[in-house]
């Protein structure tokens, strides 16, 4: 499963595809941390950087998982023993070039984007959201790929438009409903991050959980 | 290409049924068979009528909607119709993911076997249709599958390669492997014994065996002990004979 991993992290990059998502999350975090953030707004900064870093994630994930021909994922089935261990070696190559991408923008936002560096609990809840916006663009990419959405066009309009719908029920008190990105930012701008971490956490991640057992319930069906 | 990997053991499909869609028709209707180690089969039926469809049923690619299907081998080698050369590979690049994919896997014998050494560095997107299918028989051959199924094999190859394949086939069935070949060019009836399936709308009918013209041919019953009843089947096979073991149905 890990060679198979390679494999298509390998294909991703040869065919050039890695540049997309690179070349948009570069643009991103140099508007976003275009200026350093003041003393006292550092987990605010970091925590908009994992916010608004998902969709790209998405994109990265939706389109390595693409770079693999179809036919191509029907061989790898066979090679791998199984369609479970083709599928999880897609997971495990995009969530592999989502925490990359993840790490460069967090890296990034440290060095370049704050004043000062947070501590304690408050690193460990900014290390936390960005280790969930890799899950949900994990989640989102892998459902808006082309073994699920077949036409690139409403591929792509899904994963925007899920993004928004995303940002849109997170900043309603139904919050709870999507993963609550919204709901992320205004806790790290009160202040108030590592208390409702555990809250916020546990959504965020029951939705990416849900995100991923669907992608997965989905390929039952669509080898 | 080491001899005696295989496990050898019957793989059966019960009234294995398969549609697309829920509201679809079926595009593979109750089909009953059992594949014993070391058969040959080939599979005939128009454009449409399903090959692909059950060649990726018994890949395990696809579930069937009823039915069941059992004993398939543990490793499986599929080579497609066409095989996906958009993949920003060179040829030994491919395979040498794919034989790190199979877990160490020699493709370099196959790629001798199936001439096609000088192709090693050619990067798959430029291929013909006939060094690409090359491409995708290596893939397939290399991991020595129980099961090796192949779409259209002869489709687009060299004659050198046409020639090569069948005694390929004749090899991995004499070692037990069930080698199961959609083809309309009827590539493989130069071999001894080959079964022969045929799909037509969706149901599946093994027609009687295209046998060679043997001289005086004749029928022989052998009476030996029942755990010897597959290498003796495999043995008489490998030395050109019509050799099949005999099912409940058959008796």
């Amino acid at each position: 499963m890990i060679a198979l991993a390679a494999f298509r992290v390998a294909a991703y990059v040869r065919s050039h595809r890695v540049y997309q998502a690179l070349l948009m999350i570069l643009a991103l975090l140099a508007i976003v941390h275009g200026s350093r953030a003041p003393r006292g707004l550092e987990v605010p900064a970091l925590t908009d950087s994992a916010a608004l870093i998902i969709p790209f994630l998405a994109w990265a994930a939706r389109s390595l998982l693409d770079t693999e021909p179809d036919r191509q994922r029907e061989l790898s089935a066979t090679i791998a023993g199984g369609r479970r261990r083709e599928l999880a070696a897609g997971l495990l190559a995009a969530l592999a070039v989502c925490v990359t991408f993840d790490a460069l923008a967090l890296a990034w936002g440290v060095l370049l984007g704050v004043s000062a560096t947070p501590q304690g609990a408050e690193l460990a809840a900014v290390l936390a959201l960005h280790v969930l916006a890799v899950l949900a663009g994990l989640a989102l990419g892998a459902l808006t790929s082309r073994a699920i959405l077949p036409s690139p066009a409403v591929s792509i309009m899904a994963l925007l438009g899920g993004f928004l719908v995303m940002l849109l029920v997170s900043a309603s008190p139904l919050h709870w409903l999507s993963v609550p990105v919204t709901a992320w930012m205004r806790a790290a701008s009160a202040g108030l991050l590592a208390d409702r971490l555990p809250a916020l956490g546990a959504a965020s991640l029951a939705w990416c959980l849900i995100g991923l057992a669907a992608y997965a319930w989905l390929r039952r069906t669509r080898p | 290409m080491r001899a005696g990997l295989y496990r050898y053991i019957t793989m059966r499909l019960s009234n294995v049924s398969f549609r697309y869609r829920r509201r679809d028709q079926s595009v593979i209707r109750d089909v009953n068979s059992q594949v014993s180690p070391g058969d040959v089969i080939e599979l005939s039926g128009v454009n449409g009528a399903g090959k692909s469809t059950l060649l990726r049923l018994l890949a395990g690619l696809i579930s069937p909607t009823t039915g069941t299907i059992t004993g398939r081998p543990a490793v499986v080698g599929l080579a497609p119709d066409r095989f996906p050369i958009e993949q920003p590979f060179t040829v030994a690049g491919y395979l040498d993911h794919m034989a790190r994919a199979r877990g160490g896997a020699r493709w370099q014998p196959w790629a001798e076997r199936l001439t096609m050494n000088h192709l090693l560095d050619v990067r798959l997107g430029e291929l013909s249709k006939g060094s690409a299918h090359k491409v995708g028989l290596a893939q397939a051959l290399m991991a020595e599958p129980g099961l090796l199924l192949l779409d259209e094999p002869f489709a687009g190859l060299d004659a050198d390669t046409r020639d090569a394949l069948p005694p390929i086939v004749a090899d991995l069935s004499a070692r037990g492997v069930v080698v199961v070949a959609s083809d309309h060019q009827g590539g493989l009836g130069v071999l001894p014994s080959v079964r022969h399936w045929s799909l037509r709308d969706g149901v599946l009918r093994e027609t009687a065996q295209a046998a060679p013209a043997l001289p005086e041919s004749v029928t022989v019953e052998v009476t030996l002990p029942a755990g010897e009843v597959t290498t003796f089947v495999q043995r008489m096979r490998a030395e050109g004979y019509a050799a099949r073991e005999l099912t409940e149905e058959s008796r």
